[in-house]
């Protein structure tokens, strides 16, 4: 039994491919730019295009596809349950009634918009995934911080936020792995976790989460004094061991995202029922 | 209840890019009542192997038979087969999480159905096999006891659900001498009084020599040796390149014989070096 397995964000994949080598800031802005796309996307249309482009660049960057998808799986049974809620409470005047059962009504409105939002979670969770899975932690961090440095003028500690961003997103894996061996140690005592009532079931979630908890707490006291200890005092006047060089492959990307985002605006455009 | 392990391979995130071989083709067999020491590098794949006996991994290959149970059969009981083989963690915290001791050395008991009566009766048992008084201890506040006696109840924990196998993965790391040694008396009191099968997994070759019949060393996802305790330890050099030590008392030993003391090949423990070389002494074959 092995629960990190399936888990990708967080994860940095080591490679030498043209995406692992762009500037981190580069892959940001077009992570955020890609983002931003995929909330006013409505049509399938786009959706195949946006599809066609992150698939290009999962092939570029070297990335298994089993492997990027894989993370969806523990989120599914969430996905499903938010197509199922659109399916039956999205609705307007105009909607076609697909089929009705008990006190629930399926109309072609609700089934377009389940389509749409679990489609747009899908690839905002796959474009994030790429992110993090083409970019070290450092590079991640480095980055971060260079485009967040204009807001310290108007006050916002920029370095902590990104520093405490990382170490939430660092995190994520080592509490799983927490939990992986918590849920092996309470197995080994004989829970059976798929079985009894939901009453019966929400309990046995105490002996994994009280311990996992503890230890969290315990493991963030400890990178306290880990850090304390090698002098951390925030951002000020922090230098830097690596700097950032924006080179001509980032501006090649940089061309292709403005492409790309002209296509997709487009594309948005035209979907816009005209009145 | 003999554990048997036919051509066992394993990996690590199977199907993704990290996917890692963990064990290679592991065979072996393990009888009722031996006290087997599991030793070898970090990530050799000890632990793995050991989470193997209680299905806690179930085979990707080959096979694990536990009490002529096949872990990898669908209707295979294996709640039953975890409460027969016991598995205490190297770390205790990872374990602990009721509000008192009590609590927590009831939980395995509670899981596996029983009267309350009977879940008292063997908490008081369980606390006593590990030298905990049931008074006094047993509604302590777990996360105010010491590092030692939390090893204690963690290890009171899943014997209170009977275990006929008991996997111990490295429960002495980190504890201080006095508390490394009270746990080691409790496991050889388990040993020879209950006849619990032991399977001892450990760093320090100190106790493995010290407690264990027989050794398996596994290296790399495979097992380099498995004899019994002296026949193992009379391999030092084959040993020293896994990157495994020699029992201090077994170096200590070694250069004695380079003193010109004449001492057998292994000497294990203590009382045997202490024998031998007053055997010597007495002999008067070292002038001193």
């Amino acid at each position: 039994m092995e629960l990190t397995k399936n888990i990708t964000l967080g994860v940095y994949l080591p490679g030498e491919t043209a995406i692992h080598r762009l500037d981190p800031r580069t892959k940001i802005i077009a992570a955020t730019i890609l983002i931003t796309l995929l909330l006013f996307i409505k049509s399938y249309e786009a959706y195949g295009v946006f599809l066609i482009f992150t698939a290009a660049i999962i092939i570029v960057a070297g990335i298994p596809f089993s492997y990027a998808l894989c993370g969806l799986k523990p989120m599914l049974p969430v996905l499903i349950l938010m197509w199922v809620f659109q399916l039956f409470l999205y609705s307007t005047a105009e909607a076609e009634v697909l089929f009705s059962w008990w006190l629930f009504t399926a109309t072609d409105e609700g089934l377009h918009m389940g389509n749409l939002i679990t489609l747009r979670v899908l690839f905002l969770f796959t474009v994030t995934t790429i992110l993090t899975l083409t970019t070290s932690i450092v590079n991640l961090t480095d980055g971060l911080e260079s485009l967040l440095k204009p807001l310290r003028k108007i006050g916002l500690p920029s370095q902590e936020l990104v520093m405490t961003m990382v170490i939430a997103l660092r995190f994520v894996l080592i509490l799983a792995e927490e939990l992986d061996k918590i849920v092996k140690a309470q197995m080994a005592r004989g829970v059976a976790f798929d079985r009894g009532n939901f009453i019966q079931k929400t309990r046995k979630v105490f002996p994994v989460f009280l311990p996992l908890f503890i230890n969290a707490f315990k493991r963030a006291e400890e990178l306290i004094v880990a850090m304390e200890a090698r002098s951390y005092s925030g951002g000020k006047g922090r230098t830097k061991m690596k700097t950032l060089h924006p080179g001509r492959i980032d501006l090649a990307a940089g061309g292709i995202m403005v492409l790309f985002a002209a296509l997709m605006v487009y594309l948005i455009i035209s979907a816009v029922p005209r009145v | 209840m003999p554990i048997e392990v036919s051509e066992l391979c394993y990996s690590y995130k199977r199907g993704t890019p990290f996917e890692k071989k963990v064990l290679h083709e592991v065979s072996l067999r393990i009888e009722d009542g031996e006290f087997v020491g599991l030793i070898g590098p970090t990530q050799a794949g000890k632990t793995t192997l050991a989470q193997h006996f209680n299905a806690l991994f179930v085979p990707q290959q080959g096979k694990v038979i536990v009490n002529n149970c096949d872990t990898i059969d669908k209707k295979a009981n294996l709640i039953s087969l975890r409460h027969e083989v016991g598995y205490v963690f190297q770390n205790p915290d990872y374990q602990l999480f009721a509000p008192t001791v009590g609590e927590d050395i009831a939980f395995g008991p509670n899981n596996q159905g029983l009267k309350s009566s009977e879940v008292k009766r063997r908490v008081s048992k369980a606390m006593d096999q590990v030298g905990l008084d049931y008074s006094s201890f047993c509604r302590r506040d777990i996360f105010a006891l010491s590092g030692g006696q939390k090893r204690r109840v963690a290890i009171a924990g899943v014997l209170a659900c009977k275990p006929r196998i008991l996997v111990l993965d490295d429960i002495t790391a980190g504890l201080d001498p006095r508390g490394r040694e009270e746990i080691l008396n409790v496991i050889r009191k388990l040993h020879s009084e209950e006849n619990i099968t032991i399977i001892f997994i450990s760093n320090s070759m100190d106790e493995v020599a010290e407690l264990a019949e027989r050794i398996i060393v596994v290296d790399q996802g495979r097992i380099a040796f498995d004899d019994t305790t002296r026949q193992v330890f009379k391999k030092p050099s084959e040993l020293k390149a896994i990157g495994l030590e020699l029992p201090e008392i077994m170096s200590i030993a070694e250069r004695l014989v380079l003193c010109g003391y004449n001492l057998p090949a292994s000497v294990l423990n203590l009382e045997e070096a202490l024998q031998a070389i007053a055997e010597n002494l007495r002999q008067g074959q070292v002038s001193d």
